[in-house]
């Protein structure tokens, strides 16, 4: 993190670092945060902001079940941000990255850019979308939905800048990942306990001639 | 290693409207390269070919950027956005006013041409050859620079992308040519010069191109997790029937025969054969490079 927003931030103290911690110790893969992301943010069907990915392991009866709750990782240096030739997508001051829906064209580029898959086209707007940690509801003190509706509390929300904080603690003191590391975008989403099975790619994929 | 229970579905970004863009601009970048051989660096003998070579590289060159209007969700809006508000750091941005000036420049580069003032025709030409260079290179800017993907995230891509523009620019002047001889002129009589030149250039052309192709899929073999699965996806998977058999079969290797031996040269139908299956293949490298190079999702 000697990013050089990052260290202009540290000196302000009242600036906020938002970025989320997921313990899939405490998951239970009920697929509540994906729902709840749907109803608050009004995401059309077929496309999600944030969803649970399951895998299974092993062979009846000994099986395992593991989950990776996928949102945007709200990087440091996103790649999304870069690529836009129109400055829609930004990089708040407080870590949060959005798309302004005056400035997007609906290009596209972000999309195949992004290494997180965590962008859609909005099939009535007409530009490009994702999770923005609900940033109306952190502006007004809130948590985000997800986090907010996780039964287990798997999901912690807080400021990476404040040491006190739950999540700056349990970065500090759990030994936690982050998706993609290597892709040198810096993101803010961590993850405890996280099985290397649900981050394989795919093999088998439906192409548009094979429908 | 683990069985998928359930993950939801990932849209394509880039479709096939950005693959015929692609396919457009190469070939207009390609015949505007064919129509600078005799005015910008002297080979006479492919004068014939100049004036048909302009103004087939600025129709198409007019026709490319509707089809990024239409893969564009908002074509108005992104008219004038991509100029008052861009980003230096995006290739988009920079293929914006590429697409404003070469068009221009080639117009311009034209006029000169069929007034025939040799001085500053020459001047427009040699101004034209970095910018289609630039038109058609900055495509694989775009792919090379969408850095999730390692199947574009290479510094061959751009490269690639000129090379494979000029062979099908070449494919489609041959075929103009003939055409235009056998049909629209009085001696009804193909000029066997500028053909012949032309093959011959297409044909080392094709040579290089296939060395790219192979420099490529060689070191992806070797690289990571994610290059290696595309690179089993093209070659053994769901896109093997369009990247070997019809880009590089049908679409580089049998044209490179038909025009390096003379034998078979000598035949215009083989040639006619070879520029057609050449032009189909580009067609299917810039769809496979474009939709295929994205078709497995990452995680």
């Amino acid at each position: 993190m000697s990013n050089s927003h990052e260290t202009a931030h540290t000196k302000n103290k009242h600036l906020p670092r938002w970025g989320m911690v997921i313990d899939l110790n405490k998951c239970i893969g009920c697929h509540t945060c994906e729902i709840t992301c749907k109803e608050q943010n009004d995401v059309p069907l077929g496309i999600w902001r944030s969803w649970v990915k399951e895998i299974e392991k092993g062979q009846y009866p000994n099986v395992v079940r593991s989950f990776r709750p996928t949102l945007c990782n709200h990087c440091d240096d996103p790649v999304c941000v870069k690529v836009c030739p129109v400055h829609a997508s930004f990089r708040r001051e407080d870590g949060i990255v959005m798309v302004d829906p005056h400035l997007c064209v609906g290009c596209r580029y972000c999309m195949s850019a992004c290494p997180y898959e965590v962008r859609y086209l909005h099939p009535q707007k007409g530009i490009l979308d994702k999770c923005d940690f609900c940033h109306f509801r952190v502006d007004k003190g809130l948590k985000p939905a997800c986090v907010e509706a996780c039964p287990t509390s798997a999901r912690v929300f807080g400021d990476l800048h404040d040491a006190d904080s739950e999540v700056s603690q349990l970065v500090a003191r759990k030994p936690v990942q982050t998706l993609k590391a290597d892709m040198g975008t810096e993101p803010h989403v961590y993850y405890i306990g996280l099985d290397q099975a649900t981050m394989e790619i795919k093999r088998e994929v439906e192409l548009v001639w094979d429908k | 290693m683990g069985q998928i229970v359930y993950d939801v579905h990932y849209q394509t970004s880039l479709g096939f409207l950005i693959s015929y863009y692609f396919y457009l601009t190469g070939l207009s970048a390609g015949s505007f390269m064919i129509s600078t051989l005799s005015y910008g660096f002297g080979l006479e003998k492919f004068k014939p070919a100049s004036k048909m070579g302009v103004v087939t590289a600025v129709l198409l060159l007019m026709l490319a950027p509707q089809f990024l209007l239409m893969q564009v969700a908002w074509p108005v809006k992104s008219l004038w956005h991509n100029f008052v508000y861009l980003n230096p750091l995006s290739a988009i941005s920079y293929g914006a006013f590429l697409l404003v000036l070469y068009p221009l420049n080639s117009i311009i580069y034209g006029i000169f041409m069929f007034k025939e003032n040799k001085k500053w025709t020459k001047f427009f030409g040699l101004i034209g050859i970095p910018l289609a260079l630039a038109v058609h290179g900055y495509t694989g800017w775009i792919l090379a620079l969408g850095v999730a993907r390692d199947y574009w995230n290479t510094g061959l891509m751009p490269i690639v992308f000129l090379f494979s523009a000029m062979v099908s620019g070449i494919s489609m002047m041959i075929l103009m040519i003939m055409i235009r001889d056998r049909f629209f002129t009085k001696e009804k009589k193909i000029n066997r010069e500028i053909i012949d030149g032309l093959a011959k250039i297409l044909g080392w052309l094709l040579v290089v191109d296939l060395f790219l192709v192979f420099c490529d899929y060689s070191i992806l073999l070797y690289s990571g997790q994610e290059g290696q699965e595309v690179a089993h996806f093209m070659l053994y998977g769901k896109m093997a029937f369009g990247f070997v058999v019809l880009e590089n079969l049908i679409g580089k290797v049998i044209p490179l025969a038909i025009v390096m031996i003379p034998k078979l040269r000598n035949s215009y139908f083989l040639l006619v054969l070879a520029a057609i299956m050449n032009m189909v293949g580009i067609l299917a490298m810039r769809i496979v490079t474009v939709y295929g190079g994205q078709a497995l999702p990452l995680m």
